[in-house]
């Protein structure tokens, strides 16, 4: 089983480190992923892109016209890539930030409000773990346990509280990701 | 052996240290800053040197100073750096100095674009620099073998005295995935005692290391080069073969164009069409008789895709297919990506159409 | 009185150098200093392009010849991978002051631990006599026919005075090869650069002032008054910085 997911944005929104992220956790449960960002020439507010494989068998292109999953943090993002999901795949929207949108025919759709669900939790840069968290509710691509370990090891130099603060950026994700 | 999930430019970094270099010099480009980046740290926890250089020219000509004394010796840049560095390569060559020049390549001609590209095909195979000479060019399709190509790279840069070019894409250099790493290679002059500046293997008498020549000796170096590439032809050329047996079809390409090509003829062949493919590993030496013996009674074409407009591997295709079928081409170019959808139509276009 | 032999370093055979040409004498006082250092076994020469690549085939201890202007690269990564040995560059105006501007600076600049040989005798040498980015303002070459004009080429580059304000170098010394008097200077000041180099103290510059019978278009022995009268009131001789001294 090959699964594609594209997370699109801005810099500076996380979205890199969010794929990071799920391919991480992915090797960890002993499946292949690949994981190829894409960036702008800018260092700060450009586009930002990152395409992440995951499958069973080893991954022979890791470059895909269509995702299975395409995540999008902002409007541009949506504007640039709602055609390359694939018939049937699922879009998963920033919906603090993308509103009136067209949504294209055949597929299926998660909006959540994450910027503003990680401002009530105290910090927008969780935004994209918010995101992430939805995900993972939503499809079960990745096991929850083996991300929260993840997690753990990444802010494990950091203070407590950024921890704390990343996991229930996750659990209110997945939350909403189930429920969605 | 420990697996890590690893950039691609980490990968071939750790894997450099891993495979004995001790030094590197290099100048700032994208897409490729994860290796000066990484080994400014990395090296001197194992007693090498990093510096960075004041310009590419520069850069390479520390690796000139550094591989002459006998040490494992890095560089690396991208397309309009290795412009720069040619001057430097072709002095390598000459000095017979072993060293390795990493190209990750991206859109061109000119400051082109930062975005990945296979466009410096023409430049690693045929013109390094100025004067006629030739470097082994490895180009890794994984970062598996991206890492293993790196770690052994030094072995056949000692051992014909020569630089060593391993090139690929950006995709590559930027792409996570797993790789093994092999063990610390242990560092010793053993293959470079006899002619290094170090004093080594208790000798007492000076060494020289020279890009100039007599004339005599220019030329008496220049034809056991000549020897000596069609030797690499014969003992190192590298390639995978890969579903040719009974192929009507051949799809030729390297690197990342090869894996986005693999999946297309895994998706034909499912559909019953009889594709194959032939990957150069080594584009130089080119796998010249894996197209050569190709069975011309059975194979009604060859297609050459690369990321790159025009294709650039076609006329080394050309030289083996000689005619006995057509040869197409499918590419994008500029640092515009190949995809899955884009290749399976261009090769079922072809395979297809020949119906 | 001392016995006055060839230094170990140099071949038992004549330099390339035309006859009365002042590159036969730096180098020998190179070589000099490397004998009563007792580094002969452990110097290593960096030579350039230009006249100065003569070197190479006079030079009997370790030797490595570089491209155009990259000498300073070239022993930035020798000297990073020994750092024990006595390491120096033997380069010419063309070859530092021109095309490899960019390598002396940065390398003056990183303080590396090496020693440079400059010569400067304002011209392009072996290729002909062109104008250097050292030719004297008025200087015929075979590029300035009518004498250097500052309107259109600018003026000469003085080195010395470029890297001693730089903070990184600990000695930087011009001298003049014209008289007795300056090639005893010239021989303590290389003497003392590699003395600081082994000590580990950082960058050291030798600028040597020098002639070119053959391009000038003089007899050697005019080329010794022309010096006097033209090439030392420009470039004047003198310690430009000694850190050890400043301590």
């Amino acid at each position: 089983m090959k699964n594609s997911f594209v997370f699109s944005g801005s810099g500076g929104q996380g979205i890199m480190s969010a794929g990071i992220m799920l391919a991480h956790t992915a090797i960890d449960m002993s499946k292949h992923s690949t994981y190829l960002p894409e960036y702008g020439p800018e260092q700060r507010g450009g586009s930002a892109k990152c395409t992440v494989i995951i499958s069973d068998d080893e991954i022979v292109s890791p470059l895909t016209k269509k995702c299975d999953t395409l995540i999008c943090m902002n409007e541009q993002a949506y504007r640039k890539f709602s055609k390359d999901v694939k018939d049937g795949g699922l879009l998963v929207l920033n919906s603090s930030r993308i509103v009136n949108e067209e949504i294209p025919e055949g597929v299926r759709v998660l909006s959540v409000p994450v910027d503003d669900i990680a401002l009530e939790l105290g910090n927008v840069k969780v935004a994209n773990i918010v995101l992430l968290g939805a995900l993972i509710g939503a499809t079960g691509i990745v096991s929850k346990e083996v991300l929260v370990a993840s997690l753990e090891e990444k802010f494990k130099t950091k203070k407590p509280e950024i921890l704390e603060l990343n996991m229930r950026a996750l659990e209110k994700g997945i939350e909403l990701g189930k429920n969605a | 052996m420990e697996k890590r999930f690893m950039k691609g430019c980490e990968a071939i970094a750790e894997a450099a240290v891993l495979g004995g270099c001790r030094f590197f010099a290099g100048y700032p480009i994208t897409p490729q800053n994860e290796i000066p980046e990484y080994l400014s740290w990395r090296l001197p926890e194992v007693g090498g040197a990093f510096v960075q250089g004041e310009s590419e020219v520069a850069s390479i000509n520390m690796v000139y100073g550094a591989a002459a004394t006998g040490k494992r010796a890095l560089t690396s840049s991208s397309g309009p750096g290795i412009s720069l560095k040619a001057e430097g390569i072709s002095y390598l060559a000459s000095a017979q100095l072993p060293a390795v020049i990493v190209n990750i390549s991206r859109g061109g001609p000119g400051l082109g674009s930062i975005q990945p590209a296979q466009s410096d095909y023409l430049q690693a195979t045929k013109a390094l620099g100025h004067g006629g000479f030739r470097a082994m060019v490895f180009a890794p399709a994984t970062l598996q073998e991206a890492v293993d190509l790196t770690y052994n790279a030094w072995d056949y840069a000692e051992r014909y005295r020569n630089p060593v070019m391993i090139l690929m894409d950006g995709c590559l250099g930027a792409i996570m995935e797993e790789v093994e790493l092999p063990e610390m290679k242990e560092t010793t002059f053993e293959n470079t005692e006899d002619w290094c500046l170090a004093r080594v293997g208790g000798r007492t008498d000076s060494h020289m290391i020279t890009p100039i020549l007599p004339e005599p000796a220019l030329e008496l170096l220049n034809k056991g080069k000549a020897m000596q590439y069609k030797m690499w032809e014969m003992l190192d050329t590298k390639v995978e073969e890969f579903m040719l047996e009974d192929a009507e079809y051949v799809v030729v390409a390297y690197g990342i164009a090869a894996r986005v090509a693999k999946e297309a003829i895994l998706r034909l062949r499912e559909e019953g069409y009889k594709v194959g493919m032939v990957r150069p590993i080594t584009l130089y030496p080119f796998p010249k008789a894996s197209l050569d013996n190709l069975d011309y009674s059975k194979v009604k074409g060859v297609i050459d895709i690369e990321m790159t407009i025009p294709a650039q591997m076609r006329e080394d295709i050309e030289l083996q297919v000689k005619g006995r079928c057509p040869v197409h081409e499918y590419g994008r170019s500029g640092g515009m990506l190949l995809d899955d959808e884009g290749v399976y139509d261009a090769i079922a276009e072809i395979v297809k159409g020949g119906e | 009185m001392a016995e006055y032999k060839r230094p170990s370093s140099l071949m038992p055979m004549a330099t390339g150098y035309c006859p009365g040409c002042m590159h036969a004498l730096a180098t020998r006082l190179v070589a000099d200093a490397i004998d009563e250092l007792q580094q002969a076994d452990n110097a290593i020469n960096v030579v350039s392009v230009g006249c100065s690549a003569l070197n190479l085939y006079s030079w009997k201890g370790d030797v490595i010849g570089s491209a155009h202007g990259r000498a300073p690269a070239v022993a930035t990564g020798i000297k990073r991978c020994l750092p024990d040995r006595l390491v120096f560059t033997y380069q010419g105006d063309g070859d530092l002051a021109a095309i490899g501007l960019a390598e002396i600076m940065s390398a003056a600049n990183r303080g590396e631990n090496f020693t440079v040989i400059f010569a400067n005798n304002q011209t392009y040498g072996m290729t002909g006599g062109q104008m250097a980015p050292t030719t004297l303002i008025g200087q015929k070459t075979t590029t300035t026919r009518f004498g250097r004009d500052a309107l259109t080429t600018g003026y000469p580059l003085k080195m010395c005075e470029l890297i001693s304000v730089l903070e990184a170098p600990v000695f930087v010394a011009r001298y003049a090869l014209n008289s007795v008097k300056g090639v005893q200077d010239a021989k303590k000041g290389i003497k003392k650069a590699f003395e600081m180099q082994l000590a580990g103290k950082g960058f050291t510059f030798i600028e040597l002032l020098t002639n070119c019978p053959t391009n000038w278009g003089m007899n050697p022995l005019d080329t010794l008054d022309y010096m006097n009268t033209n090439t030392i009131p420009y470039f004047k001789p003198g310690i430009y910085k000694d850190k050890e001294a400043e301590a």
